[in-house]
């Protein structure tokens, strides 16, 4: 009987992968890619970012970043705290993700002792001076975008999907992206992003992949390097830091006065 | 101050032997150059100034323990101005002990809270006295010494205030540019307890969606003066009523739309017709000044308006946002000096989102009863990490009969250079 189960499933699972079209397709690898990172719980990491101009000039910031796992239901809840440049210390940045609704952010000015609420229609805008757009340092919900699988394709050695994903929102400053992500991992190697006149605007690369937890696989550096500019920024990811032991406390808009 | 400074002493004394020997220590400090170019000589002929050089200090001492629940902050500031001994001046910013509890935070010390959503005017903003020798926009303030409790719950945020100690604003010298060109005499009070009043405040802010709210309830010592004459030495004589005064803030974002409103409701200020006969210096000294004070009154002002962003201006990364603000005072003529009776902000404000974060506001308050204006710029932009550069322009044309037509050749432009430590 057991058997017969088993075998009929398997029929099943093989004529669903035969009808896939290419957006339930890519959908089902968003979705895979998602479930692969859940439970992490809570995390820190230290990051470095390095800003580089078009003649190779640098820049860097130091920024700290408390991450906290939505529970089913909601995103995520972040909460990045700048410790240079030494102007901009003591800065804080609370975003909570949401699945579908836009982000919920607010910032931290230390000097003044304000609170300002960001508006979501910024988050096409650059991120601190950054190639990275605020869109593209929250965290990635499936439901933002719409998906569709393009073809197989080897990056660096390893069988890639390389699938096209839309932003739902009117107000994201890409038209689509794409994403090409290992077929083992599920890891994004590599993002290419097309602006509003779906001219190819960045390309983020992600490498030193690393293993947490026997499970997650988190990038130790990110690259987005614009090629309608020039310029490119930097991100070093710093000791990676899991389940440990974060309150919910630590991300409410109150909590931003004290964020250290 | 002296009394302040033995007082925040004793506390941080008592707080720091609770620090266990091992909590870590982190110090910044910041040291702040400006120059003030004025574009006209002074009105007043006792000042031949028309630069003036400035230096000041920040600091900041930080150090928690008990796992983070416990922390320690000290914030010293000293400034030396070229001109003004009234600038010349230090102050406890904070020294301030908090404590997180799951079930509430508490605050015990010196300490500074903001409050507010408006750009050109800060009329609920209480807790903390002006430093008005620091700027004239009233944004820098004195510490305060305070206990606040804070409850945070499902349902929002409520903050509890008891507010032991009032400090008298601080006024530019008559030796200075932007002052009246007089000192001010010593301060007096409604309160039998004068400066030691204990005063108190709460406010319950919260948030549905991208609609925040906050309303607040302050009773004491005013933060603002009523400012009358000496009679015996012609000084300007700041009197501090006691005031009650309810506020209310609320911020609605939409798209690229924020609109902003700040309103107050306060009781217990006099008529601004102070008047203080003359009693010569026998009668001064015998009764001290004496104030005869117009009728109490409750009036309210508001501030309200927008804020409109536009991201990636001409497909730059350059962001420009409208600022567009009323102010609105119901005493009109009568309102003390400082207050905006009438009047309209239309401002401008750029953030290059460059590698220096650099930004621009550029802005004129119109006053349209007494058809004059004011216009400032405000630039900010890093030179290289721990060195940065603000600029800072305010052009005054007060009409004949409007409060700032004293200030009418005081316009300038100051540059501040920061250092980081």
């Amino acid at each position: 009987m057991k058997k017969i189960i088993i075998g009929s499933l398997l029929v099943l699972m093989s004529l669903t992968s035969f009808a896939e079209t290419p957006e339930e397709k890519g959908l089902a690898i968003a979705v895979e890619g998602d479930k692969r990172g859940e439970g992490f719980g809570d995390s820190k990491v230290k990051l470095k970012m390095v800003l580089v101009d078009a003649k190779g000039r640098e820049t860097s910031r130091d920024m700290r970043v408390k991450s906290m796992e939505g529970k089913a239901d909601g995103g995520d809840k972040s909460l990045m705290i700048f410790d240079t440049p030494k102007d901009q210390k003591g800065v804080a940045m609370l975003t909570f993700t949401h699945k579908t609704k836009s982000d919920d952010q607010w910032l931290y000015l230390p000097a003044l002792k304000r609170v300002k609420k960001i508006s979501s229609r910024n988050k096409s805008g650059p991120f601190v001076g950054s190639e990275f757009a605020f869109e593209d340092i929250s965290s990635q919900e499936v439901e933002k975008y719409t998906y569709k699988y393009l073809r197989d394709e080897v990056v660096d050695g390893m069988d890639c999907f390389v699938v096209e994903s839309d932003p739902v929102d009117k107000y994201s400053g890409y038209t689509r992206r794409v994403a090409y992500i290992d077929k083992q991992e599920y890891r994004a190697l590599k993002i290419e992003f097309y602006d509003r006149k779906k001219s190819l605007l960045k390309t983020l690369s992600n490498s030193d992949y690393k293993q947490y937890l026997g499970k997650y696989w988190y990038p130790n550096l990110s690259v987005m390097t614009n090629h309608q500019t020039g310029k490119a920024t930097r991100l070093a990811y710093e000791n990676y830091e899991f389940r440990v032991g974060l309150k919910a406390k630590a991300f409410t808009k109150n909590s931003l006065k004290r964020a250290k | 101050m002296r009394y302040i400074m033995k007082k925040s002493l004793l506390a941080g004394m008592v707080s720091l032997a609770a620090i266990p020997a091992i909590a870590e220590v982190a110090v910044d400090g910041q040291i702040d150059y400006e120059s003030t170019v004025f574009f006209n000589d002074s009105l007043n002929p006792n000042i031949d100034q028309n630069i003036n050089n400035s230096i000041s200090f920040d600091a900041e001492v930080y150090t928690e323990w008990a796992d983070g629940s416990q922390s320690l902050t000290f914030k010293p500031f000293y400034r030396f101005d070229e001109m003004d001994k009234e600038r010349t001046h230090g102050d406890i910013r904070e020294l301030i002990w908090h404590q997180v509890a799951d079930e509430y935070e508490l605050k015990a010390g010196i300490g500074k809270v903001y409050w507010g959503v408006t750009e050109s005017n800060h009329l609920v903003d209480i807790i903390n006295q002006t430093d008005g020798v620091e700027s004239i926009d009233g944004e820098d303030k004195l510490g305060q010494p305070m206990v606040q409790l804070l409850l945070e719950r499902e349902w929002g945020n409520l903050d509890l205030f008891v507010l032991p100690y009032h400090r008298e604003r601080t006024f530019a010298g008559s030796d200075a540019r932007l002052s009246v060109g007089l000192d001010y005499a010593d301060a007096l009070y409604e309160s039998d307890d004068e400066e030691s009043s204990v005063d108190v405040a709460t406010r319950f802010y919260s948030y549905i969606e991208e609609f925040e709210y906050a309303v607040s309830v302050f009773h004491g010592n005013s933060r603002e003066a009523v400012v009358g004459v000496d009679g015996n030495t012609q000084k300007p004589l700041p009197y501090y009523p006691v005031i009650s005064q309810l506020g209310l803030e609320l911020q609605y974002l939409n798209e690229g739309w924020a609109w902003k409103f700040e309103g107050i409701h306060r009781e217990g200020v006099p008529e601004n017709s102070i008047v203080i006969p003359a009693f010569g210096a026998v009668g001064a000294a015998l009764l001290g000044p004496n104030l005869v004070l117009g009728d109490e009154e409750s009036y309210f002002a508001t501030t309200a308006g927008f804020e409109y962003t536009i991201v990636g201006i001409f497909e730059s990364r350059v962001d420009l946002g409208w600022v567009v603000e009323h102010m609105y005072d119901s005493r009109q003529e009568k309102a003390s000096f400082g207050a905006f009776e009438h009047d309209v902000l239309l401002a401008t404000r750029w953030a290059a989102n460059d590698d220096a974060d650099s930004t621009l506001l550029v802005g004129a308050v119109v006053d349209y009863e007494y058809e004059d204006y004011s216009l400032s710029l405000e630039g900010t932009t890093r030179l290289m990490d721990g060195l940065s550069l603000e600029v800072e322009a305010r052009v005054f044309a007060p009409d004949e009969d409007a409060p700032l037509y004293g200030f009418r050749d005081e316009d300038f432009i100051k540059f501040r250079l920061s250092y980081y430590l």
